[in-house]
């Protein structure tokens, strides 16, 4: 299987072989790069190239303006724009790591590209400074950026992602630095960026921070520095010296290292190879194969030697050829992406996923993402935000099937972020019949539906999830955006929102709720709320103060009164609060001729009582007249008004007035309770019901008179709960004899 | 404090949802570093006491306040609010800090939201221009354990905030709770429903399944076997009625709050005159877990004879001579002394309030009322207890029992009742009556009562009621078997089916249905564990019921239950959640609401 040809590509360097094949030949035209700035992506990115405006070219048969040219790895043209941005030349421009392209100019704006040339908004600028002093020179790394500017002060900026710009500790040099370069924040101590600067005439590296400037690699050095480069992993410096020396240093300048790290993995070389070793080597190198045929070779060789191998693992090979499948769809020229199964390895598959679907190979995305067994699903949302951009002329129904019909290909998928991208593209329309599809209707469905705009559905799904606080949100959304009588013929038809509406108002909106029945034409809920606002004048006694008719507080009732009266539902509640004004007057009035405050505000009944207690029984009367107070209730309330002041004469004398309507039990009753047994005496034998007078007598201890009466009831059951009434006796010597016998109860033996 | 319940026998690990909501508190404290100044809402902190000692808190660095308008007097700059997220509690949190603002206090302000933090309540913060002053966080407590068969959401106005104010809230809260005990414990396969509400939770359950399943593949074998829901509305009688066993009789009359009750020490038998001392009731107590769930008459015969013969023993003991081992046994019995001691106490307690004439007269009502037989003896009864001025609840409680069993009451005699109720104890009453027109309970008649039937069908009232030695339900009301374990017992025993006749006369939809990977598997069909036998977990444990009471559940129900578990040949253990522990007295007070 060796081939002079493949091994003649292979040149030894220091203690390694390396080659470098060419991969694809450009496909570009008239692209000169001694004329151009280039800028290429790192893991066979694009490349981006524009002329350059510090050379003085020649134009050939070309536009005076420039373009931005984007182009993938194979010279396959990608996209390109005109580049007529203001603030100078252009100093700098590099990819950084989510492939946006960063483009520095002259007076410290930045303008960002994507994939497709289209400018990212907004511009970032490196701040007042660098625009008064000009940039000069920048260097990039990962996701930041260092400028230099004509006076040789550095700002950077350390994160495009938070794209503040930041000072660095002036180096106090007057020439600007013979080259320079950046160790990234990731690999520095202080988290924070290095930048190096190679010094004219000086044999010394200086490293700029944030806060100091340090001088490194004194002594090491012979001379000032032409060139830098720093090392993926900021370990290594390489350099190139006044001298023409190449010097590989740590990054620190502390020591030479292409003298010292001399270890070689000769010793797999050294060794005789057995057939396993053999084996792995093939696979490996297939890996590292670009040509498709040479691959072939090499894994046919190491699937025939593996069958002589007991223990070599089998899926090592699959997988190699898995890996492979894929890196060769990618290297394919239309899609450019030459990448080295190590970067492979490093960028790993769902980063090449994104970088495809980025570069719009949303098919190979797709493809590849099923045969790794990935998740679909960022692919399809991609192409689905794809779509929608793309199809401004396509009828949202047509377009909403064209979506389904991939949609649906993944379970789970969010329609609700689809929507949010298509309302963002000025679809509503879409947009809300996107979200129609959406299985999940909480948190994320609502809040998308209010900034599309959908209200209505917003609240309809918020009401399905019986989240109320998902209601509530829309609630206060729609309270804020739309004018009252809207918002309230709005919520007068959702009776979820329309509920809590009322609850919340309640509480913190009274006025803007009365608003709110008088519009909806619920005249007694206004009623109800006038009603309650006259209590407040009693919490509030300043707000009656002056008027010792308490006028404000019953206009109030009566206000409410007459708007009870408006309805037909409402007669009741109408008469109450026509009694209760009419009520708050007697009492107010009583109050003045008894000069005692101790009547408003408490009910018919109690009135009658004080009055009676008092012994203005003329004005019982009339409180009893004026409200029609049943002879029923009336003779209750007179009887324990009585009892209550122990006028037994007055009882005595109220009981012969006439036949009481409801017997003598309120009378007996009262002297009972007033644990007067003499007075009761005179009742009991008036009470009609046999069981009564027993159980009178029995209450009062009149065990003969109860029993009497209990056979005359003839009521066995009676009889029964009788005796055991009287069972109770409570003698007791010891501890457990006292416990046992305050046990008794009725019923209980 | 002995008030946290013992839960080592709960048959599904309680331990651990109680320890996670330790474990969340803690943190909370320990991330706002140094001493604060700790503000708990009070029914919050009921609800904490039986979560974490209040000494474990004070460890923390915490100075300890109860939330309310007046200003917090402490040296603390650190405030840390803990509040159920209620917008109305925003205004006391707005007060105290417009009242550090004018007294030039600077101090840290924290607003931790049980369990969540919601729009409503930050909009207030906002409107007050205070939501740029307090740093707002979440307390994600859905749960509380009250005793190893009994879970509470701790939402004691959710009935009422539903049939009133339309606000649904806790019925999202419930679906949370339950789905994160699923994630605990497995998807629940079986899950049947009765009412709007329950209904309702079960479909806000399934769509937090959707959004946020619970992976079943990695759990074996579910925990729970079958939710049911059902809905206070469904049966509105039997909290209504008295309660008659002995933690009912306990709740009704000494009010039990957070698994203890507080009461005169004199009563208890100790010495500090005119002093209040709380005693624990929970399952820890071995004497009150055997005695609680009894009927009240047969809870004084057992103490009775508990006390009998500890006396023959003490008397042998002095009389005879005794062997050692006979004077260990002695001294053993001795040691459950302080518990026979602490129940005798509380039982005669009791009996002071049991053996009124007026509570003698209530239960005969109640029982009048329930036969359904003599609408106008009941009527007379309750107009007369207006007219007597008698607490207002009382008679609220009887007249909703009224017009529930009779599907409201003829125009005439409601608006009469209504007019001699404001009459009686004020026009301010007009919102109460509004609240319960509002809620169904005390309403004009519509339609023909169902009550009867329903009486008749699931045989409610049962005649000869044995309470000594029960062989039905029945005998936590002596006589009337609870309407809501009825149903239960139904749903256990044989699912809806049977009685779907019935459950379509009382009001609401139902539901019955299977849920997650069980959906499609034929081992988890139906409830019918007790002829198959399949319902058994492997290990011989029984299979777990999850019953939760939407609205309210009463001690004499979950009495009910318990002893459905004890009967020979069930086929399942049942643990029960609620929406608040009630009675007839805090389920109709949650409706009173004053004008004034």
């Amino acid at each position: 299987m060796a081939n002079v040809s493949v091994a003649a590509e292979w040149q030894l360097l220091y203690n390694r072989y390396y080659r470098k094949p060419e991969l694809y030949p450009m496909r570009w035209k008239h692209v000169d790069l001694a004329r151009h700035k280039v800028a290429g992506a790192p893991f066979g990115g694009p490349v981006a190239v524009i002329r350059d405006d510090s050379k003085i070219v020649q134009l050939h048969a070309e536009s005076a303006l420039r373009k931005l040219r984007l182009f993938n790895s194979a010279g396959h043209p990608l996209a390109d724009a005109v580049w007529r941005h203001p603030g100078g030349r252009l100093i700098g421009m590099s990819w950084n790591d989510d492939l946006t392209l960063v483009c520095v100019v002259q007076d410290g704006t930045i303008y960002r590209y994507d994939l497709h040339a289209q400018l990212v908004e907004p511009n970032i600028s490196m701040g007042k400074e660098c625009f008064e002093q000009n940039v000069a020179d920048c260097a990039f790394w990962g996701n930041g950026v260092v400028c230099i500017t004509e006076q040789n002060q550095l700002f950077c900026i350390p994160d495009f992602r938070n794209p503040k710009p930041v000072p660095l500790a002036d180096p106090m040099i007057d020439e600007p630095p013979r080259c320079i370069a950046v160790i990234e924040p990731q690999y520095t101590m202080s988290g924070n960026v290095e930048v190096l600067l190679g010094v004219a005439d000086d044999p010394v590296v200086l490293v700029v921070e944030e806060d100091g400037v340090q001088r490194l690699g004194e002594g090491l050095l012979r001379g000032p520095l032409q060139k830098m480069v720093v090392s993926r992993d900021g370990k290594w410096l390489a350099s190139f010296t006044h001298d023409g020396r190449l010097l590989v240093t740590t990054s620190d300048l502390t020591g030479i290292i292409i003298e010292r790290e001399c270890e070689a993995d000769e010793n797999l070389r050294l060794i005789k190879p057995s057939l396993p070793e053999a084996v792995e080597a093939c696979v490996d190198a297939s890996g590292h194969e670009f040509d498709v045929s040479r691959q072939r070779t090499l894994l046919r060789a190491a699937s025939y030697g593996q069958a002589f191998c007991s223990n070599f693992q089998r899926d090592r090979i699959q997988e190699m050829c898995k890996i492979l499948r894929v890196l060769n769809a990618v290297r394919n020229p239309e899609i450019g992406i030459p990448l080295s199964i190590q970067q492979y390895k490093l960028l790993s598959p769902s980063v090449l996923i994104g970088r495809l679907i980025n570069a719009h190979r949303h098919l190979l995305a797709l493809r590849i993402s099923e045969y790794l067994g990935m998740n679909q699903e960022v692919v399809i949302m991609h192409w689905a935000c794809s779509k929608i951009t793309a199809s401004l002329s396509i009828p949202d129904a047509t377009l909403l099937d064209i979506l389904l019909d991939k949609l649906k290909l993944c379970k789970g998928i969010s329609y609700a972020a689809v929507a949010a991208h298509a309302d963002k593209n000025g679809r509503r329309k879409l947009a809300a019949m996107l979200v129609d599809h959406e299985p999940r209707s909480s948190k994320q469905v609502v809040p998308l539906l209010l900034s599309i705009g959908e209200e209505d559905t917003a609240l309809m799904k918020a009401t399905e999830s019986g989240d109320i606080d998902l209601v509530y949100l829309v609630l206060f959304h729609i309270w804020q955006k739309r004018q009252s009588l809207e918002f309230f013929g709005t919520i007068q038809a959702r009776p979820l929102a329309r509920d809590l509406f009322i609850t919340y108002a309640r509480c913190y909106k009274h006025e803007y709720l009365k608003d709110f029945f008088l519009s909806t034409g619920q005249l007694q809920d206004v009623a109800f709320l006038l009603w309650k606002e006259s209590w407040e004048f009693v919490k509030n006694p300043m707000a009656s103060k002056g008027s010792p008719l308490h006028g404000p507080r019953i206009k109030l009732i009566e206000k409410a009164q007459s708007l009870f009266a408006e309805t037909k539902e409402h007669v009741f509640e109408s008469k109450a609060a026509e009694e209760h004004a009419k009520l708050l007057r007697i009492q107010h009035e009583l109050e003045v001729t008894t000069k005692q405050a101790i009547f408003v505000d408490s009910s018919i009944s109690d009135t009658i009582r004080t009055c009676i207690v008092l012994g203005n029984h003329r004005a019982a009367m009339r409180v009893k007249t004026e409200f029609k107070v049943s002879e029923k209730r009336w003779y209750w309330l007179k009887v324990f008004a009585l009892a209550t002041i122990k006028d037994w004469v007055a009882l005595e004398k109220f009981s012969k007035e006439k036949r009481p309507p409801i017997g003598y039990r309120p009378f007996v009753e009262a002297c009972i309770e007033a644990d007067e047994k003499a007075e009761a005496i005179k009742y009991i034998p008036k009470l009609a019901d046999p069981r009564e007078r027993a159980e009178s007598y029995a209450r009062i201890g009149l065990v003969k008179e109860a029993a009497d009466a209990a056979s005359q009831a003839k009521d066995g059951e009676l009889l029964g709960r009788l005796k055991l009434t009287f069972a109770q006796n409570a003698a007791a010597s010891s501890i457990f004899d006292t416990l046992r016998d305050r046990l008794s109860f009725p019923g209980a033996s | 404090m002995a008030q946290i319940p013992n839960l080592d026998n709960a048959p599904i690990n309680l331990i651990s949802i109680r320890e996670q909501s330790q474990k969340e508190l803690i943190n909370i404290l320990k991330n706002i570093r140094g001493k604060k100044c700790l503000v708990i809402d009070p029914k919050l902190g009921d609800s904490l006491s039986l979560i974490i000692q209040t000494s474990l808190l004070k460890e923390h660095g915490v100075e300890l306040r109860h939330l309310s308008a007046d200003h917090i007097q402490t040296d603390c700059t650190k405030v840390v609010y803990l509040v159920r997220s209620q917008p109305n509690l925003m205004r006391h949190i707005c007060s105290n800090i417009h009242h550090d603002e004018s007294k030039g206090l600077q101090r840290e302000y924290h607003v931790y939201f049980v369990p969540r933090r919601t729009v409503v309540c930050e909009k207030v913060l906002e409107e007050e221009k205070l939501h740029n002053m307090v740093t707002i966080g979440e307390y994600p407590l859905y749960i509380v354990p009250m005793d190893e068969d009994v879970l509470s959401f701790e939402l004691d106005l959710a009935y009422k905030e539903c049939q009133v104010d339309g606000d649904t809230s806790s019925l999202w809260h419930i679906a949370k709770a339950i789905h994160k005990l699923e994630f605990s414990f497995g998807v629940i396969p079986n899950l049947r429903a009765k009412g709007k509400a329950s209904v309702r939770v079960a479909d806000i359950l399934n769509r937090m399944q959707a959004e946020e399943p619970v992976n079943s593949s990695d759990m074996v074998m579910p925990e729970i076997n079958t939710l049911i829901l059902l809905d206070r509305e469904v049966d509105m009688v039997t909290p209504l009625c008295s309660q008659l066993t002995y933690e009912g009789l306990l709740d009704e009359f000494l009010n039990i709050k957070n698994g203890s009750i507080e009461l005169d020490a004199s009563i208890m038998g100790l010495q500090q005159e005119g002093e209040k001392t709380k005693v624990p009731l929970n399952s820890t107590d071995k004497l009150f877990k055997e005695i609680r769930d009894l009927n009240f008459e047969v809870v004084v015969q057992i103490l009775r004879q508990k006390a009998t013969s500890m006396k023959q023993d003490y008397t042998e003991m002095t009389t005879t001579s005794q062997s050692v081992s006979e004077l260990k046994d002695f001294v053993k019995k001795l040691n459950s002394l302080p518990e026979i001691t602490r129940h005798i106490n509380l039982a005669q307690h009791l009996t002071t309030f049991t053996s009124k004439p007026s509570f003698l007269g209530q239960l005969d009502m109640e029982h009048t009322i329930v036969e359904s037989q003599s609408y106008d003896i009941c009527f007379d009864y309750i107009e007369e207890l207006i007219h007597k001025q008698e607490p207002l609840t009382t008679v609220l409680r009887l007249l909703i029992l009224f017009s529930v069993t009779n599907s409201g009451l003829p125009k005439k005699h409601f608006d009469y009742l209504r007019r001699e109720l404001l009459h009686s104890y004020g026009f301010e009453h007009i919102t109460t009556l509004n609240n319960l027109e509002k809620a169904g309970l005390f309403k004009k008649q519509e339609s023909r009562s169902n009550w009867l039937t329903i009486k008749r069908a699931l045989q409610l009232v049962v005649e000869d009621t044995d309470t000594a030695n029960p062989n039905d339900i029945s005998y936590v009301f002596s006589g009337y078997a609870p309407l809501s374990i009825r149903l239960i017992q139904h749903a256990i025993r044989s699912g809806w089916r049977p009685v779907e006749e019935i459950l379509k006369l009382l009001p609401g939809p139902h539901l019955e249905t299977k849920r997650g990977a069980f959906s499609n598997s034929p081992s988890f069909d139906s409830l019918s564990g007790v002829s198959t036998g399949i319902a058994k977990v492997p290990d011989g444990r029984r299979a777990l019921v999850l019953v939760v009471f939407v609205g309210g559940v009463t001690f004499a129900e979950i009495s009910a239950l318990r002893f459905l578990c004890s009967q020979e040949g069930m086929a399942y253990d049942l643990i029960i959640a609620t929406t608040k522990i009630v009675n007839g007295q805090t389920l109709v007070e949650t409706f009173m609401e004053k004008l004034g």
